[in-house]
């Protein structure tokens, strides 16, 4: 019985397609490959892939459409591999519902670690239904869900209202970037000119309050421009 | 509709110059009872005219105003057309050509200055991507090189030269990607015409993000931070700003021999905002400091050793950059050894009227 995760690629350049394919297989991972679009679709129907990565380039075929389309009846992660000047296809991806996003050209390891992510993040999304409100944990962080504390190193962090809130919403989406938008209508339920920066003060506030130095990279890492994420490994 | 609204407006200061110059001519008249200076007057507002509009056909017609004008309101019999000497015909003629050689002429340089500048542009283009495509040639020399000893060569490589051709297909990879970074910059920014996008973006963050980029590539060097405690928020496109920071910090690596620290101060000036890179390591020689931001365009007899020409275009990127968020950047030699870059960003959202 084949116990191996199953990684769908959406990637229209044999090359990038062959050497992902190459990194994911050494690394335990089985691939399906598609070329197209509507390969993909179909790939996607017929196997059920664990994790998608699809690459916001591909000619003659609406990336977003497609996260749209899965989003309406599956949280299966999706990882979107974008150029550099993708910028708003990028973060219209995420707001639909893309877990992450590579920036080409990638190496390996970042690949990887975000494949790892997203798959521990879907993991605990469905462990999550099963066993209630666990505390969430990464290195010296603790977040009580039930009694709404946080601690850093054993020592309790006063958070206010809103900072826990944030908090709590991020690492309930460990390993998902959270985008500045999805953040504010989930906290405050509407955005308005000034919610931006309303977001980006409290976390300053969080982040001072957790101890996290700037090139520290370990908790919380903010995406500039276009949101944020809390790390799950 | 615009364009006629556009031409009404053109119209006005022609109009205005001519109504001055025909009032200052009758009070003239009627104070000193001479009419001698007058069509001198004239001929000076067809200048100015042509000085401050655009084209020919609005001076043209200025100096055919000026003309009638002259003649009718000033010639005798004076507010009439009929001239009663035939020397005034004479005088108007010339005046007509005098005044629309003028206009023709000051059109003709104006435009000639335009192209002049624009020719200048074209040259700095053209010099990037000279200097580019000389750059990049080196990097790929090595990977196709490497990869075509890897492949013949398969059977007769031991483990250790297999890798180390690797690694460097690897280290020239990142700097061909650096490169392409840096390129991307200047399409963003190098046309006068295309403005950035400001976002307001937290100065922790670029730090942060800088920081973790900057660690991937170089793990082995250490980056101190200081900054302000304060939430600092400054309006730049944070892309951008990323790239400054890295290619000063990249800089200091590649070229400040003997550097021990390297670090990043962050302070808050009024309504600005400072940014300095410095380094103790060798300090820059007065050559580089002369054509310090001027990169491709001045460097003259540098070999071709491809890394030592990153520096100059990184930091004309760096320039360009700043220039176009209207901050402004230096670089000096420090009191005690090593080097500083300082830039300067505005922390209030301006206008963006040009």
């Amino acid at each position: 019985m084949n116990n191996k995760y199953k990684i769908l690629i959406v990637e229209d350049e044999s090359n990038i397609r062959s050497f992902v394919k190459t990194i994911l297989e050494t690394n335990g991972y089985q691939v399906l490959d598609s070329r197209t679009g509507t390969q993909a679709k179909m790939m996607f129907s017929s196997h059920c892939p664990d994790l998608i990565i699809l690459d916001l380039g591909l000619p003659d075929f609406d990336g977003t459409e497609f996260i749209k389309e899965v989003r309406k009846s599956h949280s299966v992660p999706i990882i979107v591999l974008s150029a550099r000047t993708q910028e708003e296809d990028k973060v219209q991806a995420l707001d639909l519902g893309a877990n992450d996003y590579v920036t080409k050209p990638f190496g390996t390891a970042e690949l990887l670690a975000r494949v790892r992510a997203a798959l521990r993040n879907s993991r605990h999304g469905i462990d999550g239904e099963k066993e209630g409100n666990k505390p969430f944990v990464l290195r010296d962080l603790k977040i009580d869900y039930e009694s709404r504390t946080v601690t850093m190193k054993h020592m309790s962090v006063k958070l206010t209202q809103t900072e826990f809130n944030i908090v709590a919403l991020l690492s309930e989406h460990a390993g998902k970037v959270m985008t500045y938008s999805v953040i504010i209508q989930t906290i405050w339920g509407s955005s308005d000119t000034g919610s931006i920066k309303k977001l980006q003060v409290n976390m300053a506030n969080i982040r001072k309050k957790l101890g996290i130095k700037p090139g520290s990279n370990q908790y919380i890492s903010n995406e500039l421009g276009v949101g944020y994420r809390m790390y799950n490994e | 509709m615009e364009n006629f609204k556009k031409f009404i407006r053109k119209l006005l200061l022609p109009i205005f110059i001519l109504s001055v110059s025909f009032g200052i001519s009758l009070t003239i008249q009627t104070v000193f009872h001479t009419d001698t200076l007058i069509p001198t007057i004239f001929v000076l507002a067809v200048f100015l005219i042509a000085l401050t509009v655009d084209g020919y056909v609005i001076p043209i017609a200025a100096s055919l105003v000026s003309v009638l004008a002259v003649t009718f309101a000033f010639t005798f019999p004076y507010f009439t057309f009929r001239v009663s000497v035939p020397e005034s015909i004479f005088s108007a003629v010339i005046m007509l050509i005098i005044t629309i050689l003028t206009s023709t002429l000051t059109t003709k340089v104006k435009r000639q200055n335009k192209m002049k500048a624009e020719a200048e542009r074209e040259k700095m283009r053209a010099d990037l991507l000279r200097a580019i495509s000389h750059d990049l040639r080196t990097p790929l020399t090595t990977i196709y090189g490497a990869c075509s000893a890897l492949i013949d060569n398969d059977d007769q490589l031991t483990k250790e030269q297999r890798m180390q051709l690797l690694k460097g297909i690897k280290e020239d990879s990142e700097w061909l990607v650096r490169m392409v970074e840096n390129l991307l910059s200047i399409t963003k920014v190098g046309d006068e015409n295309v403005k950035i996008t400001k976002i307001p973006t937290v100065v922790e963050e670029l730090l942060d993000t800088v920081l973790v980029k900057f660690g991937k590539r170089y793990p082995n060097v250490r980056v101190s931070v200081e900054m302000t405690e304060e939430l600092l928020i400054v309006p730049m496109d944070p892309m951008l700003m990323e790239q400054v920071l890295m290619n000063l910090l990249e800089n200091a690596v590649q070229h400040a021999k003997g550097m021990t620290e390297l670090l990043i101060r962050v302070s808050q000036k009024g309504s600005l905002a400072v940014f300095e890179v410095s380094d103790n390591g060798c300090g820059m020689s007065k050559e580089q400091m002369q054509h310090l931001f001027q990169g491709y365009s001045a460097r003259k007899g540098v070999g071709a050793d491809s890394k030592k020409s990153n520096m100059g275009i990184g930091l004309s990127v760096c320039a360009a950059i700043v220039k176009a968020h209207g901050g402004t950047i230096s670089g000096e030699n420090r009191q005690n050894g090593g080097t500083v870059f300082r830039f300067v960003l505005d922390t209030e959202e301006k206008e963006q009227n040009e």
